[in-house]
């Protein structure tokens, strides 16, 4: 369908979140396994201050 | 008394009763208890048979009753040996039964269910569990698991891994594979190679440099279930950019002679005029190389004089031809390296292995070729990860792997400081390249300059192979890789020891016990495999020494080129348990954290030197594991408060991902480990934020991680996608750049207006 006949574009279309798993990528976050996702959730992050 | 006449059997079916099938069975059980006696045996059977005519005419018994009166018979007749192995026969029939059932359930989940809803379709993030060939994947390592559960791992084995206490990784390749190599690309290509579906010539140029790697991961990503890395990407492609280069130089001078003398075919003339100077000085055509411009210069006059020479034109117009013509050469092949370094990054996201249900697991390693071709391919492959795939989005293969070295890229100065910085302004903002620091101890014992193949290289997902105990004038990073490991569950160990540390230390020590066997009756079944097993990885030479096999041969003595590999998880959480608190928290519960994995690397060390085999420490990636001992801890243990009280055990050595700690201190805690842990290790720092605004801070982590002495690290930060208007950077709840939500529509006139301002975004047409 080409895109003038759409008024609306991207209902129901998510954010993709890239993050690292073990050393590598996946596409998004979606496929990831229930462990790592909370893994993932509470990763806090590191300040540079010593 | 009449005598039973049918049998039910296990599926329900009536079948005829047959006397001598007891009888055969209770030989069986003599024989192997070693008091065969088939007088005996039918004495027992005929008992059973008498019994089970009580019941009449009518009854038909099944099979477990039957079974139960052989056992009954056998210890009454005072067979107590047949007994136990007729006992242990029908116990290891029943579980292969059940074995099947469960077998057939997780089939029909695999079959049925969304992976969005099946923690199990989801155990490798790299699979697509709801694709036909995801699927049928899944299916087959379903069916290995179950078949070598019970056919190859001794009882002691089978129960440490399926309790988990251990977790032997790959489980489903236990028979038929190995894990990873590096694959040297220039020993490959030189004459050629095969894929097994036809012959490839060397490659001539840098476009098919870049196809021919990827070619080379596919086609050997099929012999192995692990990953597959490049140790040297910058080196091999420096070929490719040469060759381009040196073949562009002459086309160019070719259309400018001809522009100017108007002949036709001036193609054969500067070719051999070309050919004639290289000859004479000894190399052809090269790029200019900011450590010796001389010799440029020298080649470019000795074609300005032959071509002044031949009477086609005079020396100034013959001098202004060859610079015009090798400045054209050079932007030329800039661009044409570009081209294939992008073409290179699209395969790799792109191409499929393993039956069409996975992109194969890439790794590249470079940033140590200071020769002009190979810096123009690194700056290449940079630049190209910078501008991700067709609409921008961050590509997830291959893993870069950038080796950082004091004099030769660390320091302003050093040759090729202008990349290491390029590199981290790619990372910070597409999480590619990692890092590995070649001046961390570990990793300059092997280095040898002018070497490139004693520079540590590592897989990206971390699995290191350096040290080389089965022939110690080979400790280089071509060519071999990780044959295949299994990980300990140290937390359940510190559990059972009710923090009596010398406990500990002796389950540790039989655990590790177990685990060496485990590993070294897994190579006894790899070594057995022949050259045909592996068509690529040996019948073309990949893997070290595999050239000097036949086809038929046994691959036993070149595997020992490669690493067993002994893992861990969540040391955090072991000393929590055994101590009351991890090695975040102390100085002192550091010194014990180092005391535990020391012990384990001395234990590697030991089998390395008994064995002769290459026995190596883990830090393992753990990407299914790191819910899968928790689970079944919090079944026998319930929820303990700091090491069981949450969804996964802490990564390796890793202080733990919630715990509040500066970047500089997880760095100095962690950077010991990472010499312990010889097979592989990495270290991550989270950083806030858009790092991409933010190159300076991302570089104050690296520089802290290679003077920490950390062997491979990387930093993340979020890198988010709204693939509706194409914008990549942080995103909250709403996306900067078009203003929706998630979920929401935009419509198609703000996204016109938007097209305006950033003219590169993408159509989105739903499909993505």
């Amino acid at each position: 369908m080409a895109l003038q006949e759409k008024k609306e574009i991207g209902k129901d279309v998510g954010f993709e979140r890239i993050r690292r798993i073990t050393g590598y990528l996946v596409g998004t976050m979606d496929k990831w396994n229930d462990a790592k996702k909370a893994e993932e959730r509470d990763r806090v992050k590191h300040g540079l201050t010593r | 008394m009449t005598k039973v006449k049918t049998i039910v059997k296990r599926d329900g079916r009536t079948v005829l009763y047959d006397e001598t099938k007891i009888a055969s069975a209770v030989l069986k059980a003599m024989t192997a208890a070693g008091s065969e006696d088939p007088v005996a045996a039918a004495r027992v059977a005929n008992a059973v048979g008498d019994h089970l005519s009580v019941g009449g005419e009518d009854c038909s018994p099944t099979i477990e009753q039957i079974q139960d009166m052989v056992e009954k018979e056998l210890m009454r007749e005072g067979y107590t040996e047949a007994a136990k192995r007729y006992i242990l026969y029908r116990e290891n029939r029943t579980r292969i039964r059940e074995g099947k059932t469960s077998l057939m359930r997780a089939i029909d989940e695999i079959t049925n269910v969304d992976a969005r809803l099946s923690d199990m379709k989801r155990d490798n993030a790299n699979i697509d569990g709801n694709t036909a060939m995801g699927s049928m994947l899944q299916i087959g390592t379903t069916g290995a698991k179950a078949y070598n559960e019970h056919y190859l791992l001794t009882e002691e084995q089978r129960v440490a891994h399926h309790n988990g206490d251990i977790h032997i990784h790959d489980f489903d390749f236990y028979a038929l594979t190995t894990t990873c190599t590096q694959i040297d690309l220039l020993r490959l290509f030189k004459d050629g190679f095969s894929t097994g579906h036809g012959f490839l010539r060397e490659p001539q140029s840098i476009a098919s440099y870049a196809a021919l790697a990827a070619i080379a991961i596919q086609s050997n990503q099929n012999d192995q279930h692990g990953g597959q890395g490049v140790p040297n990407f910058d080196y091999a492609m420096a070929e490719g950019v040469g060759k381009t280069f040196a073949k562009t130089y002459v086309r160019k001078l070719t259309e400018s002679l001809e522009d100017l003398t108007g002949a036709l075919d001036e193609g054969d003339f500067v070719k051999e005029l070309v050919d004639a100077v290289s000859a004479r000085l000894g190399a052809g055509p090269r790029l200019v190389n900011a450590a010796d411009p001389g010799s440029a210069d020298l080649f470019d006059r000795e074609v300005t004089g032959a071509l002044a020479e031949s009477g086609k034109l005079v020396f100034d117009e013959a001098a202004r031809i060859v610079a015009s013509s090798r400045r054209r050469a050079e932007k030329s092949t800039d661009r044409a390296t570009y081209q294939a370094m992008e073409g290179f990054v699209h395969n790799l996201n792109t191409m499929h292995s393993r039956a069409g249900a996975q992109t194969p697991f890439s790794s590249i390693n470079y940033g140590t070729d200071t020769s002009p071709e190979g810096r123009m391919a690194i700056r290449n492959i940079l630049l190209a990860t910078d501008a991700g795939l067709g609409h921008g989005e961050t590509a997830i293969f291959p893993i870069h792997i950038f080796k950082v070295k004091e004099g030769v890229n660390y320091n302003e100065g050093d040759p090729n400081y202008d990349l290491f910085k390029l590199s981290m302004k790619v990372s910070a903002k597409r999480l590619f390249p990692n890092y590995v620091f070649l001046d961390s101890p570990f990793n300059l014992q092997y280095y040898k300059p002018g070497h490139p193949e004693t520079e540590v290289a590592t897989m990206g997902c971390r699995t290191r192979v350096m040290g080389n105990v089965y022939d110690p004038s080979r400790e280089i990073a071509y060519s071999r890789g990780n044959l295949s490991f299994t990980s300990i569950n140290l937390p359940r160990i510190a559990l059972e020891s009710h923090g009596d540390e010398k406990l500990f230390y002796e389950k540790l020590d039989a655990m590790m016990e177990l685990v060496a066997r485990q590993l070294l009756d897994r190579f006894e079944i790899q070594a057995r495999k022949r050259v045909y097993n592996f068509p690529f990885l040996m019948g073309q030479g990949v893997w070290l020494d595999s050239e000097k096999l036949g086809p038929n041969d046994e691959v036993r003595e070149v595997l020992k080129h490669g690493s067993l590999s002994i893992g861990f998880i969540g040391l955090a959480e072991t000393l929590t348990a055994l101590y009351g608190h991890h090695h975040g928290e102390s100085e002192e519960m550091q010194q014990k954290g180092l005391a535990i994995i020391g012990h384990m690397r001395e234990f590697c060390d030991k089998k390395a030197a008994e064995t002769h085999l290459n026995f190596g420490l883990l830090a393992t990636p753990a990407e299914g594991l790191s819910g899968r001992f928790i689970r079944m801890d919090q079944k026998r243990y319930g929820k303990i408060p700091g090491i069981t009280d949450r969804e996964y055990y802490t990564n390796s050595f890793h202080i733990p991902v919630w715990y509040n700690i500066s970047a500089y201190d997880k760095i100095r805690l962690e950077a010991p480990y990472h010499a312990l842990t010889n097979a592989g290790h990495i270290s991550y720092v989270e950083l806030d934020g858009d790092t991409a605004n933010n190159v300076e801070a991302f570089e104050t982590v690296v520089r802290c991680m290679h003077d920490a002495g950390v062997g491979y690290g990387s930093i993340n930060h979020p890198v988010d996608r709204d693939p509706v208007c194409g914008y990549v950077g942080v995103i909250g709840d709403v996306c900067p750049r078009c203003g929706r939500r998630e979920g929401e529509s935009v419509s198609a006139e703000k996204l016109a207006e938007l097209r305006k301002k950033y003219p590169g975004m993408p159509h989105f047409c739903g499909c993505e």
